[in-house]
């Protein structure tokens, strides 16, 4: 009876380390599994990155109602190939710079970026409007000016201040050094500064 | 160490909330407006868009990924069952139409009178180099190069009467 309730607690402990094994897997171990058929693996996948690409793509100039169709469309390119994720940079970061791309794929069809309506901008939690409105006028300044800088400056800036990642991974993300993408990033501060004072 | 290049490096950080300023670099930030400015540049982008990513439905954005990363897989494999198909396809017409082909071949003019050489006729063996030419002249002119055995046969039977 022992050996019984003993073997009943070790499958019961089976059972949930299966289950819980997708949160705790590294992204690259996610997409073997992913690779191998798990539909759970990319489910995870989804739900640790969606937020930051969506904040991505919008930061980067994508209209708000836009930005769930970008996010699709980025993660579906993405799964088609994941072999082509080597791991040289974090999953993250792959899947922003795949958004990147079709950012300016989509800007490059409009022939430039679109000027986003005031109905369109994010309307941060605040009492006061005249605040409010300064803010949302800065905030709008800064996200033009931030869809307005050179590729590389701009994605570097952004996956360092919205992801904060390092320079060695965003250099092995975009091919570059992590010299030459510590450039990019206070080119593009220097000239967002111009935009927020 | 608190210079503007330090600080400048930890402000990502310190906006993600990882991490927080120490009392040394917040009197640095205080008194230095070109960090300030950086700073503030740093924390509204690091903003920038949160609201909107954090609204998106991890749930559904996956399920609907799922559907279009299978009904790419389906369709794959139909575009590939169909280029097969036409491939078997053409090669079947492709052996039809060589195996049926009419067996013509094209003959160089030299060649029909190279291969009407061998052709023996014992009948003009016995004749002398002057009868021979007799003979030819009255033949009004050369047999066409694709006649036939038979026709040849109804040529000689007439010249032999």
């Amino acid at each position: 009876m022992r050996g019984r309730s003993r073997l009943l607690v070790r499958m019961s402990a089976s059972i949930t380390t299966q289950s819980a094994a997708p949160a705790a897997s590294t992204d690259e171990a996610l997409v073997s599994a992913y690779g191998r058929g798990e539909e759970r693996a990319a489910a995870e996948l989804v739900r640790r990155h969606v937020a930051a690409l969506g904040q991505f793509l919008y930061s980067a100039g994508a209209d708000r109602d836009e930005v769930e169709d970008l996010v699709q469309e980025t993660l579906f390119r993405a799964f088609r190939r994941l072999e082509s994720w080597q791991g040289r940079g974090s999953f993250r970061s792959w899947i922003l710079t795949i958004g990147s791309n079709l950012l300016r794929d989509q800007f490059r069809r409009r022939k430039g970026r679109q000027v986003v309506s005031i109905d369109q901008r994010e309307i941060p939690d605040r009492a006061d409007p005249h605040a409010d409105l300064a803010a949302r006028d800065t905030e709008e300044r800064l996200r033009q000016g931030i869809a307005a800088l050179p590729r590389l400056q701009r994605e570097v800036f952004l996956l360092r201040a919205q992801q904060g990642t390092e320079y060695e991974e965003i250099a092995r993300t975009l091919g570059t050094t992590p010299g030459a993408a510590r450039v990019h990033y206070h080119h593009a501060v220097k000239r967002l500064k111009e935009l927020v004072r | 160490m608190s210079g503007c290049q330090w600080l400048s490096d930890r402000m990502p950080a310190v906006a993600l909330g990882a991490t927080k300023w120490t009392p040394d670099e917040s009197q640095h930030l205080s008194g230095c407006p070109s960090c300030r400015e950086e700073w503030d540049v740093v924390q509204r982008s690091s903003r920038l868009g949160r609201v909107i990513g954090l609204g998106l439905e991890a749930g559904s954005t996956s399920k609907t990924l799922l559907d279009r990363l299978a009904e790419a897989r389906v369709e794959r494999l139909r575009r590939r069952t169909w280029s097969f198909a036409g491939l078997a396809a053409a090669a079947a017409i492709a052996a039809v139409v060589w195996t049926q082909r009419p067996v013509t071949r094209s003959m160089h003019p030299d060649a029909a009178i190279v291969a009407g050489l061998p052709m023996t006729l014992p009948e003009l063996d016995g004749l002398q180099p002057a009868e021979l030419d007799s003979v030819l002249q009255t033949m009004d002119e050369p047999a066409p190069a694709d006649s036939t055995l038979d026709e040849l046969e109804g040529f000689l039977d007439s010249w032999e009467g």
